[in-house]
């Protein structure tokens, strides 16, 4: 058809304004010619006949240059034109292109916002070099049901010397933790990271100022040396420009700086202010300890060239050699090899995406109002158009004038929605959970400005495309013969409008669905009985230096600390406990009782270290048998106590007091035996939506450990406390210092922080996307009663009470609703599936969500048509037969 | 010649090389040659004004145009009318019609 020749035309000229010159020049070439020879049959001779054809031609310079610019001209004049045309009509209906504004701009927004995240999380390179050749190799143990988990040192040794794929391999510890500096006023806590030697060197990453770590620092050797992140040089050691070289006392230890790193690098966690070696002893290098406790990260640098199935199954060789060689740790030890960016992103993947695919449907929804915001403007301006078309322009014009309005409003909209969502970027790193996205600080970069831009160009297709179409079809003899108003009655433009309504409404109800599944599961998470009581406890950590280098110290200090916790005024009852709660148990190991055959093992028991006035501060009943006391030293019998979860499991039918515990899973002649003498209730101890574990409480007069968490139990305000523990503590020990302040309330919400935030992201977006197809079917509705305001006029006149004829609007309303709902429902039965994962005892196709979530739009949708239907029942038979 | 005249004429041209290749496809210099021929001489189309005409009238898909061989084996443009293009023709012979209404009753007051 025309207008794709049109275009077709126009196109060769763009893509080959040479060849278009040259056929131009052969053109006039082949006219003179024939003007030539025409002139030389009426008498001219051949030279005169040339020159009065070339004459008669004009100047042909000219003509090229006048054809030259028809052909630039045309374009940019006609899209001109065109802009400033849709500018005017669209200032004519203010409100219509405001409220359309607001509404894309409310769309594009918050896409924006999300796709910042996403863009910074997921699609953002990491900032090392060759990044897509670094791989984490976790550990894999169906028994102990490991997935994902840290390395053995020992393991992570071989894999380095048993894969040649392997370029090196380097392990750290996942998470920070706190080292504590003094000497410089008062003690400052740095968040450091503890790695082996070839750390920097495996990810290849240099330092700004002076060195990174070697190799050999990772074993110890008597002095100690720390790199400092730009962010803890800055922070803790004023920028000091000399800073390398100079030592420092930490925890105790005189440490040397050794070299500053770029601000890029913050690896592995955001706020990390130094690295240190973690200084492994080497003559260890062959104990059992060494491939029993697993505590590192192990990442790998591939070779280049070499490909990850190939090095994979080096790695399964270098596995299965180790499963025979040592038995004893490695049977079932499998080992997990992935993409470093694959592993970092990994838990962030799913809530983005629902995120991502929430504010999609926003911005289909938003697409939909507008469209039939359009399709009600297209409707008012027939007459114009039917004008325009029996004045003579080109119904192709008419309908690229429609798509230039569109593009216009969707320009103004992704501008404004720019805007909008910058803000929301800056809103959402701000009130994120602490390390819940890979990188924290994001924001619009060159990615996400072209995202922008498409969706800006998509929206106005999506909404754009039905009003010119309809343009398109539009018989002008008919809408100036109906006086310009039946024509929006019925037909295409209504179809139209209905099933941009109903796909409103489905896409809203999906939206409120997965809303309203996410509420309900973080309802379960936040009711969730931990097993403690929460309210009025303050935790503290603190870590003792190496200079308590015996357990009588250890014990000297603990018991006193306890003691003057006690002493507080407002302290009811205080205890020590070796990991602050829901922070999940100190470590995990195997057990077995004394008297099972063999195989009798259990594995992933929960050990912690506790004072005995722990459970009367938690509230934690203490079910069986007797709690820790003055009887149980260091020297006695060591003594146990377990939870209600190992006694119901293991020791099914049997009395668990008396009987004894190991830690291996095949005790030897060296292992410790324990005596049960109690059996406490069973407590949450990972986070609220983590089943809790089988634990064994070990005491810490037997076992003094250096690192304990203080719980101090008010009947007032915990954090109220923290000072007066800061003085206790200073006045024991001025070097120590405490970490993590806060109230055990403060840890449960964080630690539901993520789902906190996820939630009400999605409630927001799904609340804007409810309102605006609200306002989509009160719009049709609207016009619906606008249109046949003369029908209901003449209905009234023939005996129609109001009420029938409020109620015809009604009913229209409420079948367009129940016509998305039921779409709606069937997709949202299956696509809900996807959310299983971040669901905590909430089914994802439960029931009583999508019940409520159905009887949420149907009622919003009686409400949309409540004005409307009112506006219908009053209409005036007199006005309405009159009105023509 | 000066833009407001040239705007008149053009439309003029257009129309009149419109009509022309409602009989049958021409090349540049055929259809000015008919159009001198049909007009008894009157009208005489500024040659450096048709093949712009031509171009405008391609890009608005009213016109097609391709490369063909003339008897003497010569290498010439044709150009023929296009649906739109034969639609557009009576819509702009009734607008020149209605054009000329208009002055004649402007020129009748008097």
């Amino acid at each position: 058809m025309s207008l794709l020749s049109g275009l077709r035309a126009r196109l060769r000229v763009l893509r080959h304004p040479l060849a278009a010159d040259r056929d131009l020049a052969e053109e006039i070439r082949f006219h003179i010619e024939l003007e030539t020879r025409q002139n030389i049959e009426r008498g001219m001779s051949p030279e005169e006949a040339r020159r009065v054809a070339v004459a008669r031609f004009g100047g042909v310079q000219r003509v090229r240059e006048d054809h030259r610019d028809v052909r630039r001209l045309q374009l940019i004049e006609d899209f001109i034109g065109d802009v400033r045309f849709a500018l005017r009509s669209l200032r004519r209906t203010p409100a219509l292109a405001g409220a359309a504004v607001v509404t894309l701009a409310l769309g594009i927004g918050a896409n924006v916002a999300i796709f910042s995240a996403v863009n910074a999380v997921v699609l953002r390179p990491l900032p090392f070099p060759a990044p897509d050749r670094l791989m984490v190799i976790t550990e894999e143990n169906p028994e102990k049901h490991w997935h994902l988990n840290v390395a053995a040192p020992a393991n992570l040794f071989d894999w380095r010397s048993g894969v040649s794929d392997f370029a090196d391999v380097t392990g750290y510890i996942d998470g920070l933790g706190k080292s504590t500096l003094t000497g410089r006023g008062d003690p400052q806590i740095l968040e450091t990271s503890r790695t082996l030697g070839n750390f920097f060197s495996t990810l290849g990453a240099r330092a700004t100022m002076g060195r990174t770590l070697t190799e050999d620092e990772t074993w110890r050797n008597g002095t100690h040396v720390m790199v400092l992140s730009d962010k803890g040089w800055r922070e803790h050691f004023g920028a000091d420009p000399n800073v390398v070289g100079k030592s420092f006392t930490m925890d105790g230890d005189l440490v040397q700086i050794v070299g500053v790193m770029p601000p890029s690098f913050v690896y592995p966690r955001e706020g990390v202010d130094g690295w240190r070696p973690l200084e492994l002893n080497k003559a260890n290098m062959g104990a059992v300890s060494f491939r029993r406790a697993h505590y590192l990260r192990a990442v790998a640098r591939l070779n280049p060239g070499v490909t990850q199935a190939h090095a994979d199954a080096q790695l399964q060789a270098v596995v299965d050699r180790l499963k025979r060689e040592y038995p004893g740790t490695n049977r079932v030890m499998g080992a997990l090899m992935m993409p470093l960016h694959d592993f970092l992103i990994g838990d962030t993947r799913l809530p983005l995406l629902v995120l991502l695919t929430s504010v999609a449907f926003l911005l289909l929804i938003a697409c939909a109002n507008v469209g039939n915001l359009l399709l009600v403007q297209a409707a008012g301006r027939q007459r114009e158009a039917a004008l325009r078309l029996a004045l003579g322009a080109g119904r192709e014009r008419l309908v690229r004038q429609a798509l230039t309005e569109s593009l216009v409003l969707s320009t103004v909209g992704g501008l404004a929605g720019l805007a909008i969502g910058w803000a929301g970027t800056r809103a959402f790193v701000r009130l994120q959970p602490d390390g819940m996205l890979r990188v924290h600080d994001f924001g619009v970069d060159s990615t996400v400005l072209g995202y922008v831009l498409a969706i800006t160009l998509l929206s106005a297709l999506i909404f754009g495309v039905a009003p010119a179409l309809w343009m398109r079809h539009r018989n002008p003899a008919d809408s100036l013969k109906e006086g310009g108003r039946g024509a929006a009655q019925g037909g295409r433009a209504k179809r139209w409008g209905d099933a941009l309504v109903v796909c409103e409404v489905a896409l809203a109800l999906l939206m409120t669905v997965g809303a309203g599944l996410l509420v309900r599961s973080f309802y379960q998470i936040a009711h969730v009985d931990p097993g403690f009581d929460s309210h009025g406890v303050l935790s503290a950590s603190f870590q003792l230096p190496a200079r308590y280098d015996s357990s009588a110290k250890i014990l000297a200090f603990m018991n006193e600390l306890e003691r003057r916790a006690r002493a507080i005024p407002g302290v009811t009852s205080a205890a020590l406990v070796s990991n602050s709660p829901f922070n999940g148990p100190s470590y995990t190991s195997d057990f077995i009782a004394y008297g099972r055959p063999e195989g009798g093992y259990g594995t992933e028991i929960g050990n912690r270290v506790i004072t005995p006035s722990y459970f009367e501060t938690m509230k934690v009943p203490l079910l069986r048998g007797r709690n820790f006391g003055p009887e149980d030293r260091e020297g006695s019998t060591p003594v146990l106590i377990i939870n209600e979860a190992l006694a119901k499991s293991y020791f099914k039918g049997e009395d668990p007091i008396g009987q004894r515990l190991s830690f291996d899973k095949v005790p030897t002649a060296k292992s410790t035996w324990y005596t049960i003498i109690g059996v406490a209730g069973t407590e949450h101890v990972d986070a609220l939506d983590v089943a809790p574990r089988i634990e064994a409480f070990h005491d810490e007069a037997q076992e003094p450990s250096n690192y304990m968490v203080a719980l101090l139990r008010t009947n007032g305000d915990p954090i109220a406390l923290a000072p007066a523990v800061r003085v206790a503590m200073r006045e024991l020990d001025p070097a120590i210092a405490l970490l993590d302040v806060h109230s055990v309330d403060e840890l449960r919400a964080s630690s539901m922080a993520r789902a906190r935030f996820l939630t009400t992201l999605l409630l927001a977006f799904a609340l804007i996307g409810l309102t605006l197809s609200v306002v989509g079917v009160y719009g049709v509705l609207a016009q619906m009663s606008r249109n046949r305001t003369r029908e209901m006029g003449i209905r009234i006149a023939l005996g129609a009470q109001s009420a029938q004829v409020r109620w015809l609007v009604v009913r229209q309303g409420l079948r367009l609703t129940a016509a998305g709902l039921v779409i709606g429902a069937t997709v949202a039965v299956f696509a809900t599936r996807v959310m299983t994962k971040l669901l905590f005892n909430v089914s994802p196709n439960d029931p009583l969500t999508l019940a409520g979530v159905v009887v949420l739009l149907g009622a919003t949708s009686v409400v949309a048509a409540w004005i409307p239907a009112a506006n219908a029942g009053r209409a005036d038979p007199v006005v309405a037969l009159r009105a023509d | 010649m000066s833009s407001d005249q040239s705007d008149v004429l053009r439309g003029t041209l257009d129309l009149l090389i419109l009509k022309t290749l409602t009989l049958e496809p021409m090349h540049g210099w055929g259809i000015s040659a008919r159009i001198q021929q049909v007009s008894r001489g009157l009208l005489d189309v500024n040659q450096g004004s048709l093949y712009p005409a031509l171009q405008r009238l391609e890009q608005r898909g009213w016109i097609e145009s391709d490369w063909r061989r003339t008897e003497n084996n010569r290498r010439a443009k044709y150009y023929r009318l296009t649906s739109s293009g034969r639609r557009a023709v009576g819509a702009e012979t009734a607008n020149w019609r209605r054009y000329v209404e208009a002055v004649e009753l402007i020129l009748d007051i008097t």
